[in-house]
């Protein structure tokens, strides 16, 4: 399969978005039919108000600006790693000329993309903070305790795709084109990965970040 | 009597001494400096050892010793394309070198004669250079029970392969369609065609892939072994490194602009006037491995990213079956169509409203349960 | 009274809204650095994200694929009794449901809820701490946990009226409010009634307490089970709808003002036919509106060095009622009130809320800790430190008396009527 990465790239990876597609919406739809109970409770405040401040601050202080948080004062590299590690996954995904192009083969609409240096130290921003977080989940007494299997695979199958695509632009070790087949072949791991695992909490960050706007706003204390 | 040496029959030709230094020059040029055989090996006198510097020199010694190479040229499933080329080659000495002084006993396209002269004259050159001669094969070939696709004087092409691969010295399988099957093979390959190496399994062989090759590796791997006796350093796919050693990308005068995130959008964008990067239109330079971008074509005159066109990946396997000459390098093969994604994702939302209900109905339960 | 019946109850209760927030979490352990009890201890058990971890079990067991393929594989075990007595020794004994982890989640998970969905469970198995379980019985026999019985009530009513020479005005038809006081004032803070009274009638109010709503502290609400926690708000409804009142105000008890505030009418409709607010949003009101006749600077006047207000997290960050202690003390404290750092939303909680206070067991962690609040309070060097719980307020009492410190704790209400300007 190494030898040829025509099927990796091909039905293989296809398959991949097809599974993703599936298992993410499976996912969605079973939570959903859960069922969801009114809020009758008079607020005290605005859940608009509340939802949109728990937004800006999801994206933009918390990652970023973790000295404004008491809480976050105790080890700000590893929300410096995190929020770092998100920035640089979706700088590279979205903005990276290569994965640019496969969103327009998909799609069939592109955009601008961001010069290869910039998105070379994004990526290495991104490893290095992989690897701070590794070695956090490996020494914190919490997360040694909260981490199965599952989440040490979480971080492998996020890891791979990273460290393939480095490897590859920067021609280390093997030849392009089977880098090229192992990154894609991580990628598409990942895309199969993702409706199993927590990593699809992107999808469900929408409902968490929303509920935590109107109990806050509602309430009228800032979320 | 001796047999001549391609300089006694180069200064009957009236090539002065001069001249035919000067050819070295640009044959050593042409082989790449760095695929010189081990003495050992290309069985030439140890007093020939010289430095790198010095190659013209040592080219000039095999030319003066060594025996002219008689070249048995077929083609099967091609365009002769790759023939073409090869009368294209930069320095028109060196295309009349392989062309003309080299013998080339058998080509069908150049030869005068016709029919069953010409298979005539291929059976005894056959016979007479037996364990000699470099076989040179244009095309893929058709196999199986596809194999009547293409005949020639009434055998196939798989028949006339294999017989005239059995005398040969060497093989080069020139053009993508040769090395690896090319467009004949491209799906859904309706004449099961097969490359060289598919077929032939006990000779050396030397894939010059392209659509066309580069005229001047056609001249270089013929002259190498002309005159050293062995085939250049080749890479995994059989591709000689003085050629193939390279990606297009690594070469290109557009690659600062790819370095600086400027790309071309259309064919007729500011972009494309400005000359930048055609990675988004599709180039498959970063994965192409030739030396469009340093030898050029036309006397190095331009190339095809040169000329404002994307590199379609020519030398590579499989060029015809990636996602699409203008599609990006990376986007993937297959792209899944809408109904494709439709099911996909109606069979999640039923696996989802089935899990759904049967969840509905263990929660119903355990209200029932506390009541 | 089984693991099955916690179960049934994880179940019943896991709707969409709890399911996608236990699906929004990554398990990165940012939680952990929010909860006091973690921080006092540094056991990794007290970690939010682990203290919901039956909750999620039991979640992923129930209702998805991967729950089960997990179980097959033995990567998960069944919920066993021992896993559930030992996470009802993490949650009532090492939770005071303050919703702090909920700022810190990345994710925005609110954590409370879902803490709150743990202890449903374990209270429906069975698995209530034997001290937890005592008061609440306690309260359903008596109609209160602290042993407030109608003539106790009685008792401690006329006595402050008569110590404090102020009018409470019992079962009046018709008054515009009902205020419910909680046992732990009426016991052991009688101050605070005599405050608040002094307050509401200083203010004019047409206000009145109830013979038969006069306990507004449920432990059924601590103890998670839905079944108690609806009793007794029962009682309180039905005490309000008899004497007709428009509004219902809580006095100063946090978890109090969150059942009758924040989740009365998801279990009795009717609580939406008053409107309920705490006792310190009467008091941000009526300073407000000029209605109190108060000498500002009362305390810097004093004297008595620094005052620091504590957050409660029922009240304040759950409550909503940041502002108006700031706007009180700020008019009354300008020169000597300073906040602790962290602060309103941010405010570590005191360590005895949920419940915790209750449990003898839980003593030593809770101690610890107080020494968070010790810390914090010695940073901005005060010497009053004023609140709008008495449970935080019973916390702080218990922690100057085991620490020896000489702090002066004090309710909000208690501050706020002892700068009115008595009017003869």
């Amino acid at each position: 399969m190494m030898q040829n990465p025509t099927f990796i790239r091909g039905p293989f990876f296809q398959a991949a978005l097809l599974i993703f597609v599936a298992g993410m919406l499976y996912r969605l739809v079973r939570v959903l039919m859960l069922g969801w109970s009114k809020d009758n409770i008079p607020p005290m405040g605005s859940k608009a108000t509340g939802v949109t401040q728990s937004y800006l601050k999801g994206l933009l202080i918390w990652p970023f600006i973790p000295w404004v948080k008491n809480t976050f004062s105790k080890n700000p590299v590893i929300y410096l790693a995190g929020g770092l590690f998100h920035l640089s996954l979706f700088t590279i995904v979205f903005f990276g000329a290569p994965h640019m192009l496969v969103f327009k083969s998909l799609l069939g609409f592109g955009w601008a993309t961001i010069p290869l240096p910039i998105v070379d130290w994004m990526a290495t921003a991104g490893i290095v903070a992989m690897i701070a977080l590794l070695i956090h989940r490996l020494t914190n007494p919490v997360l040694k305790l909260i981490s199965g299997l599952p989440e040490w695979l979480n971080w492998l199958f996020v890891f791979l795709p990273m460290i393939t695509g480095y490897l590859m632009t920067h021609h280390l070790f093997l030849p392009y084109e089977k880098i090229f087949g192992l990154h894609v072949l991580s990628v598409s791991v990942l895309l199969i990965w993702i409706p199993f695992s927590r990593i699809s909490h992107f999808m469900f960050y929408f409902f968490s970040r929303t509920i935590h706007g109107q109990e806050f706003g509602k309430r009228g204390v800032k979320p | 009597m001796p047999e001549e040496s391609v300089y006694d029959s180069l200064q009957k030709e009236g090539v002065s001494r001069r001249d035919f230094l000067k050819l070295c020059g640009v044959m050593a040029g042409a082989m790449g400096m760095t695929s010189m055989p081990p003495l050992e090996k290309s069985g030439l006198p140890s007093s020939l050892d010289v430095t790198e510097a010095k190659s013209v020199e040592r080219i000039a010694k095999a030319m003066e010793t060594q025996p002219r190479l008689p070249v048995i040229w077929l083609e099967f499933q091609d365009c002769t394309g790759c023939s073409e080329s090869l009368t294209r080659a930069n320095a028109p000495t060196l295309g009349n070198l392989v062309l003309n002084t080299l013998t080339i006993e058998h080509h069908e396209a150049l030869s005068a004669a016709a029919g069953f002269q010409v298979e005539e004259a291929k059976q005894q050159a056959m016979e007479k250079y037996a364990g000699q001669y470099i076989l040179v094969v244009e095309g893929s070939i058709p196999t199986g029970e596809h194999a009547a696709y293409c005949t020639v004087g009434g055998r196939t092409a798989e028949m006339i392969l294999e017989e005239a691969a059995a005398g040969a010295a060497a093989i080069i399988a020139i053009g993508n369609c040769a090395a690896f099957g090319g467009l004949p093979k491209a799906k859904p390959n309706p004449t099961n065609a097969a490359s060289v190496l598919d077929l032939v399994k006990d000779k050396a062989v030397v894939n010059l892939p392209g659509c066309p090759p580069i005229p001047e590796a056609i001249v270089g791997v013929i002259t190498h072994f002309a005159l050293f006796g062995v085939l250049p350093e080749l890479d995994k796919l059989n591709r000689p490194m003085a050629f193939y050693g390279k990606t297009v990308h690594d070469r290109c005068l557009r690659r600062p602009f790819y370095e600086a995130g400027k790309f071309a959008l259309t064919f007729d964008d500011e972009g494309a006037r400005e000359g930048w990067c055609l990675f988004k239109l599709g180039c498959k330079g970063p994965t192409t491995y030739n030396a469009c971008a340093s030898i050029r074509w036309d006397s190095g005159l331009s190339f095809p990213v040169q000329s404002n066109h994307p590199c379609l990946g020519c030398s590579e396997p499989d060029f015809w079956d990636g996602p699409g000459f203008y599609q990006g390098l990376s986007a993937p093969i297959n792209r899944p169509n809408a109904t494709a994604v439709g099911a996909a994702a109606a069979a999640g939302v039923v696996a989802g409203v089935a899990a759904g209900a049967a969840n509905k109905a263990k929660k119903k339960q355990a209200n029932e349960k506390e009541e | 009274m089984t693991t099955q019946d916690a179960m049934n109850t994880f179940v019943k209760d896991t709707g969409g809204w709890v399911a996608s927030q236990l699906e929004a979490c990554t398990r990165c352990g940012i939680c952990a650095d929010a909860c006091h009890f973690y921080t006092a201890t540094g056991n990794p058990e007290y970690a939010p994200v682990w203290k919901v971890e039956l909750l999620r079990r039991a979640y992923e067991q129930q209702f998805t694929f991967s729950g089960k393929i997990k179980l097959a594989l033995g990567i998960d075990k069944k919920i066993t009794d021992a896993d559930l007595n030992h996470w009802s020794d993490l949650n009532y004994q090492a939770c005071t449901v303050c919703n702090k982890c909920s700022i810190a989640c990345p994710m925005g998970i609110d954590l409370g809820s879902l803490l709150a969905g743990v202890r449903s469970g374990l209270a429906a198995g069975g698995f209530v701490p034997e001290d937890l379980a005592k008061a609440v019985q306690l309260q359903l026999d008596e109609g209160s946990p602290l042993g407030m019985t109608d003539e106790v009530w009685e008792d401690r009513l006329e006595w402050v009226e008569d110590d404090w020479e102020v009018d409470i005005p019992i079962d009046v038809e018709g008054a515009d409010t009902l205020v419910i006081f909680s046992s732990i004032e009426v016991m052991k803070f009688p101050t605070n009634i005599a405050a608040i009274a002094q307050i509401l009638n200083a203010a004019g109010e047409n206000w009145t307490v109830s013979s038969t709503a006069r306990e507004v502290v449920n432990f059924g609400f601590y103890e998670g089970s839905e079944e108690h926690t609806k009793q007794f708000l029962k009682t309180l409804l039905d005490g309000a709808k008899e004497l007709g009142v428009k509004r219902i105000v809580v006095t100063e008890c946090g978890h109090a003002y969150d059942a009758l505030r924040w989740h009365a009418a998801h279990m009795l409709p009717e609580a939406n036919n008053f409107e309920i607010t705490h006792i310190t949003g009467v008091l941000g009101e009526l300073v407000g509106a000029g209605r109190l006749n108060l000498k500002p600077g009362f305390y810097d006047e004093l004297d008595a060095g620094t005052i620091t207000f504590h957050d409660a997290c029922k009240i304040q960050r759950k409550g909503g009622h940041i502002k108006e202690p700031r706007e009180i003390l700020n008019l009354l404290a300008p020169e000597s009130f300073k906040e602790m750092t962290p602060n309103q939303e941010q405010a570590i909680c005191c360590g005895g809320g949920g419940g915790v206070i209750a449990i003898k067991d839980a003593d030593p962690i809770r101690f610890k800790s107080f020494e968070l609040k010790i810390d914090q309070v010695n940073k901005v060097g005060a010497k009053t430190v004023a609140m709008s719980c008495s449970n935080c307020r019973l916390q702080y009492v218990d922690g100057v008396g085991h620490f020896d410190l000489d702090w002066k704790v004090t309710g909000l209400s208690q501050m706020v009527a002892d700068a009115l300007i008595e009017e003869e």
